[in-house]
């Protein structure tokens, strides 16, 4: 990999089980329900990655032997913020990690006048400033509308260093604007591709992900 | 035998330990069992069986090894001018494979011979495995010097033989549809011949000699006593002396332990609480059984493989080069399953249940029933247990599989938590057995047998069988 990630991008151990799954998913010729298996998978191991980098406290426990366990407790408590519509595909996989786990959501759409991405939605649990937020879109392209949802968590108090983003696919552009932007946070990523095409699609990228799971794509 | 302790039942007595501890097989115990026609060979093994009085024991009737007859020989067998008395009629080569195999402890198809078409039954066989004695019988039970020379004990049954033709009168007429005057035909033509000039001179290979058959109760009753006494000899005493065993600091090159992230560690945290409640103890044993078994798939090989993406360009991936059956070691490996098929959706699963014996610790094998793929190539197996502690049964379940024939390259052996002790003898046993594993822990303790500090018995937990 000629492009060396900024230190905020956590990559994925590139294992070749985890190759693998992504091969699946960028094969045109998956079926949908293939397609949402393997995607899952993936996310479920974004997920736990992205909770080793939570903070944590020294916990002793004591086992059915009677014996001390000296372990580990998870500080603070996290929520899911999905931007609509492909970063629900992701919630499947949290749950599985992360059970009755709250999760916020945003929609955020290109503006026809501007050409400028533009909230239309947002419901967040109240508590979200007081919480650790796992941001969710599978795909990092130009990073247009991440940098909208992450500018709208600030807006509701969210710390910038307690924003995860988790996505399959990124990009160098992607990264670099979100990076350059947020320095202080977080991008956990299962794969960087080489770069963006003449349409702004990741390349080689596996398409619309949103459409695939969903099951909306012709 | 029926024992109960507690909410636990153990119907009927498990098969002990057939192997010593570095894995590999004692020799099965095998008898055979000579003598004319209708002396009864097939109630004196029946009546040792009974007297054995365990559930490891199989019959093995020569009538399984008769040859198939080609149609014009059919023709001559139903006018009754066959001689199926001859010792040409039996497959040498295939009694002497079938016999080499149950010795070594081998899994062995054993064929089904239908005596109305003289052919083996097509497509149909009786799959035999987890015998520690074998009882062969046959009028040519001795004849064969190769098989005989893998015999433990060879006895002939001496009966009289106006009193053997007497019953095959009576058996022939009333069971097989015969008149007098034809089994009297068949028995001057071949029955007798060939008794005089191949079966009787076999009793000089016996190394005894039971007069008067199924009567003879004193004789029988000596060799069952002589049969216990080996068997006793062999057994072995090995799951305590393994939880003694100083293993060494390191651990075996083919053990893989998880790295140990703040997540495994927080799992393990919760999951080795006392406090944790079951509904807890389940949600986060699934999540780490996902985990375990996302690493164990990086051992398998995979293959470059190139697709095309829905925006038509070109991505260089990997394909997985390999099949993946599971087996869980139940009662606790079963706890994995879950984990198991949130990775690979489809996977079969086949099950062995060993438990430990109340009264001496080792381990018995009460079950197994495995899918007919694991020996496929390509296939790996999965073979999955909770916590492995001394190794005793994972040495089991995996000498259990080697028995069935997979190599024991493609096994794959995986927990939630294990002892070095445990590590350490697998490892030894069978070195070329990936093991993977979440957590190591410093303690086997050799009284009670759990990790320390560990997380109790994790099949109660999980399953919610402890007592409160």
């Amino acid at each position: 990999m000629a492009f060396q990630p900024p230190k905020q991008v956590i990559v994925l151990p590139q294992t070749q089980q985890l190759k693998a799954c992504t091969t699946i998913i960028r094969d045109k010729n998956t079926q949908r329900a293939d397609f949402i298996f393997y995607s899952d998978r993936i996310i479920r191991i974004l997920v736990e990655e992205g909770l080793n980098h939570l903070p944590v406290v020294e916990k002793t426990v004591v086992t059915p032997t009677g014996k001390e366990f000296h372990g580990i407790d998870f500080q603070g408590r996290i929520c899911g913020v999905s931007i609509m519509r492909a970063g629900e595909s992701m919630e499947q996989g949290l749950r599985d990690v992360c059970r009755s786990v709250r999760i916020g959501k945003i929609l955020i759409q290109r503006d026809e006048e501007t050409a400028l991405p533009k909230l239309y939605y947002a419901k967040f649990p109240p508590d979200i400033a007081s919480r650790f937020c796992l941001l969710l879109d599978p795909m990092l392209a130009t990073g247009g509308s991440a940098i909208k949802a992450i500018e709208t968590l600030i807006d509701y108090g969210v710390a910038e260093e307690r924003i995860l983003f988790l996505n399959l696919i990124s990009c160098p552009e992607g990264i670099a604007a979100v990076v350059a932007k947020f320095p202080a946070m977080k991008i956990v990523t299962a794969e960087i591709d080489a770069g963006l095409d003449e349409k702004l699609y990741i390349n080689p990228g596996l398409g619309d992900f949103g459409c695939r799971y969903f099951g909306t794509d012709k | 035998m029926k024992s109960k302790l507690g909410n636990h039942v153990i119907a009927g007595e498990g098969r002990p330990p057939w192997y010593r501890s570095d894995g590999q097989n004692c020799d099965c115990y095998i008898v055979g069992i000579a003598g004319g026609s209708a002396s009864g060979k097939t109630s004196v093994a029946q009546r040792i069986i009974k007297n054995l009085n365990v559930p490891w024991v199989v019959l093995l009737s020569m009538d399984s090894f008769y040859k198939d007859l080609t149609p014009e020989e059919v023709e001559i067998a139903h006018r009754n001018d066959w001689d199926f008395d001859s010792p040409n009629s039996y497959d040498y080569d295939l009694l002497l494979e079938t016999v080499t195999k149950l010795k070594e402890g081998k899994q062995v198809d054993v064929p089904i011979y239908d005596f109305e078409t003289h052919k083996r039954v097509p497509n149909k066989v009786n799959t035999v495995y987890g015998a520690n004695v074998i009882i062969f019988e046959g009028i040519f039970g001795l004849y064969d010097k190769k098989v005989l020379e893998m015999m433990d004990l060879k006895v002939f049954v001496d009966t009289d033989v106006d009193i053997c033709l007497a019953r095959r009168i009576k058996r022939d007429v009333a069971e097989r549809g015969f008149d007098v005057s034809g089994v009297l035909k068949l028995y001057q033509r071949f029955v007798k011949p060939s008794y005089d000039t191949y079966v009787y001179p076999t009793k000089k290979s016996a190394d005894v000699v039971i007069p008067r058959g199924l009567e003879n109760l004193v004789a029988i009753d000596l060799l069952t006593k002589h049969i216990q006494r080996q068997l006793q000899e062999r057994k072995m005493q090995s799951r305590w002396d393994m939880a003694r065993i100083c293993p060494p600091e390191e651990l075996p090159s083919n053990v893989l332990v998880l790295e140990e992230t703040k997540q495994i560690k927080g799992l393990h945290t919760i999951i080795r609480d006392i406090e944790t409640s079951r509904h807890d103890f389940i949600f986060y044993a699934d999540r780490l059984a996902t985990l375990v078994i996302e690493r164990a798939l990086n051992e398998l090989p995979y293959e470059p493989k190139d697709v095309e993406t829905p925006t038509k360009k070109t991505v260089h991936g990997l394909g997985l080069k390999a099949h993946i059956a599971g087996v869980s070691i139940l009662r606790a490996g079963g706890t994995m399953e879950n984990g198991l098929r949130r990775v690979i959706r489809d996977a079969v699963i086949g099950k062995i249940l060993i438990q430990t014996d109340p009264y001496n610790g080792e381990p018995q094998l009460h079950y197994c029933k495995l899918p007919p793929t694991i020996r496929e190539a390509n296939t790996f197996i999965f073979l999955m247990d909770a916590v492995v502690g001394t190794g005793a049964a994972g040495l089991m379940a995996i000498r259990v599989l080697l028995d069935h024939d997979v190599p024991e390259d493609r096994i794959v052996f995986l927990s939630f938590l294990a002892a070095p002790q445990g590590l350490h003898t697998i490892s030894r046993a069978f070195p070329r057995v990936k093991i993977v594993t979440s957590y190591v822990d410093p303690i086997l303790n050799p009284d009670t047998l759990y990790l320390e500090p560990g997380l109790g018995n994790f099949g109660d937990r999980y399953f919610g069988t402890e007592h409160d």
